[in-house]
């Protein structure tokens, strides 16, 4: 019997081999797709953990990812043929003048194994692509890193475009990328920050859900109001 | 009369230079002063550096010298670069504003972007270590050639002013042409690959290196992007440090190490590799860097670029440049590539601090004193 706890092991130590032998033999004893990639999604939110703890690096992350990313592709044609779809709609690239992916590679990744579709625009992005791409696809998100303090100013003139665009009023911003600092995204005018993929998941989330009205902040959101927006709902039940 | 309490020497014994003409305010050459800095030694005046890329495209249009124009013309090149000591009043010159020089050299496909970006590779033509071959015309390669004609254009027009080179070593040359991803990944899936991909890149690096020098560079900055932001300090001891040890003597002149990001669980080992200088950014505190480098590594840098030199005001960039001398860096300097659009005002403000806080810290020995048993020595001989 396929044992998804070996596909969770797999994916955190970058086992891409045993990750998709292990889906194969889920799949072909029926194991539900969703119930698969939760697994993969567990797995990957712990590598975030360690990665946020510094104890591991981006090497084992990207390994990680790519064992996930192999994995996921024997889930997709059967998520979408069972009429599953995402309920949330990303927008990511790096930002213009930076060709830095790897950041916005594992948010993309870890935002797709929580539910997110994921148009992903690559990097040197300007903020008028960002802006045909969240009108065409309908996004509930933009998402944009930097690796370089060279090229983070220029976040700034998506969050103006996306502040002006008065027919996307649910559509909000979060930046992140490792020069990225929360001073410099409350300073832009973001709508979240977060310091790593794992975190950026939960940000991600936290920021739509509060462009839907779902929870009961308003303003910038950062790990630490998603820590609060959690403890608030637990208390509440 | 004072006794050493160890030696029991008394300084009256000792034969002393009669004083005629007391040394007065700053006496250093910028040149004599950068490299005097670099090795820790005494400095009339702290000296305020670009090691890294300065050119904005406020001093493009100044010099008539626009990119990508100037990344392949060294009249232009030369013109643009000699902004930083003529405008700026800092005490370096340092051509090379883009990460391309080697591995464009090296035959890499290089996008020359607008004024408003740097350079940058179009694509990753290297997958296997064995494909690297360095060109017999290395040296003559269009980004080779302008660099080190520049270098010599500066030489003969400033040769009191420190002209820096920079080399982008075998580790930051993969990432140009490998990629950052796949060769981060062979870190741990293939470590022996990297360390070929490593060889393989190596000796350009050094030709590198020594062109510049042989073409009139008083140092160069070296860069191995082994930041905390992307893997861990064993992944520099384990991959660089035994070559960075053979670099630093191998490269004939003085080296200044940069990486950017967080990188003070490591600032050790670069001491550990030889460099005598470490370019570090401002996500590294100068108060810890300095006890980690201890005396064997000059630290230079640390001016935060978005936050501070882009965003920042002159004063604010004021304050802070008397902070990183207070702390003990031992040269200003911004963290790394400034963005384009940075204005002059904030830019400026640097060379300003360190001329004003040097006047301030220089005593009568006429240097600017940071070591508390160097001032006692100094103020007893001139008694």
């Amino acid at each position: 019997m396929a044992d998804l706890k070996r596909l969770q092991v797999a994916v955190e130590v970058g086992d891409r081999e045993t990750a998709v032998s292990v889906t194969e033999e889920a799949l072909h004893e029926g194991i539900p797709p969703l119930v698969i990639l939760d697994s993969m999604t567990d797995a990957m939110g712990v590598v975030g953990d360690r990665f946020a703890r510094q104890e591991i690096y981006v090497p084992e992350m990207l390994i990680s990812a790519r064992a996930m990313k192999a994995a996921l592709a024997l889930l997709e044609p059967l998520l979408i043929g069972s009429g599953h779809r995402p309920d949330k709609i990303a927008v990511m690239g790096t930002i213009k003048g930076d060709l830095h992916d790897i950041g916005k590679n594992l948010v993309a990744m870890m935002l797709k194994g929580a539910n997110f579709e994921i148009v992903d625009l690559g990097t040197n992005t300007p903020a008028d692509e960002f802006m045909a791409a969240a009108r065409e696809h309908r996004a509930d998100l933009i998402g944009i890193s930097a690796l370089l303090t060279t090229t983070m100013g220029n976040m700034r003139s998506v969050v103006e475009a996306v502040r002006a665009a008065t027919d996307l009023p649910h559509l909000r911003v979060i930046v992140g990328g490792a020069p990225v600092t929360r001073d410099f995204a409350v300073r832009i005018e973001a709508d979240g920050w977060a310091p790593d993929a794992a975190s950026a998941v939960d940000v991600a989330k936290a920021v739509v859900e509060t462009a839907r009205g779902r929870t009961a902040h308003s303003g910038f959101i950062d790990p630490d109001v998603v820590a609060a927006l959690r403890a608030a709902a637990v208390a509440a039940v | 009369m004072t006794v050493n309490e160890t030696t029991g020497a008394s300084s009256a014994s000792r034969p002393r230079a009669e004083v005629t003409r007391p040394l007065r305010g700053e006496w250093m050459t910028p040149r004599r002063r950068f490299l005097a800095a670099l090795f820790r030694g005494h400095v009339d005046k702290v000296p305020a550096c670009t090691l890294s890329s300065v050119a904005t495209v406020e001093l493009m249009d100044m010099v008539d010298a626009p990119f990508p124009e100037a990344h392949l013309d060294a009249e232009m090149m030369a013109r643009l670069a000699a902004t930083s000591h003529e405008v700026l009043g800092m005490d370096t010159i340092m051509p090379v504003w883009h990460s391309q020089l080697e591995s464009d050299a090296l035959g890499g496909d290089t996008d020359w972007a607008e004024k408003d970006n740097w350079p940058s590779p179009s694509k990753f033509l290297i997958s296997e270590p064995e494909q690297v071959k360095v060109p017999d015309d290395f040296r003559d390669r269009p980004t080779m050639r302008t660099v080190t004609g520049a270098m010599r254009l500066l030489r003969r027009r400033y040769p009191d002013v420190a002209i820096v080179g920079k080399v982008y070593g075998p580790w930051s040359v993969a990432y140009q042409m490998v990629g950052i991803e796949s060769f981060l990944m062979d870190t741990i899936l293939d470590p022996d690959r990297v360390r070929r991909y490593l060889d393989a890149f190596l000796p350009a690096c050094i030709d590198s290196a020594r062109a510049q020098f042989e073409a009139g560079a008083d140092a160069v900055m070296w860069a191995d992007h082994t930041t905390g932001d992307l893997c861990s300090a064993e992944t520099y001891r384990d991959f660089l440090l035994e070559m960075h040890q053979r670099i630093s003597v191998e490269i004939g002149g003085p080296g200044i190490f940069h990486c950017c990001g967080k990188t003070i669980d490591r600032v050790h080992l670069f001491a550990n590799a030889g460099w005598d200088c470490f370019h570090f950014e401002s996500q590294v505190d100068a108060r810890e860097a300095r006890a980690a480098a201890g005396e064997r590594m000059s630290l230079f840098g640390n001016l935060n670029n978005p936050t501070l030199l882009y965003e920042g005001t002159s004063e604010q960039v004021y304050q802070a440049c008397w902070d990183l001398m207070d702390a003990g860096v031992d040269g200003l300097a911004p963290e790394g590539s400034v963005p384009l659009v940075t204005k002059i005002g904030p830019l400026a403000a640097i060379a300003r601090a360190a001329a004003d806080w040097s006047t301030q810290h220089r005593g009568e020995g006429q240097s600017v004193r940071r070591d508390p048993a160097m001032q006692e020595e100094d103020e007893r001989w001139q008694t």
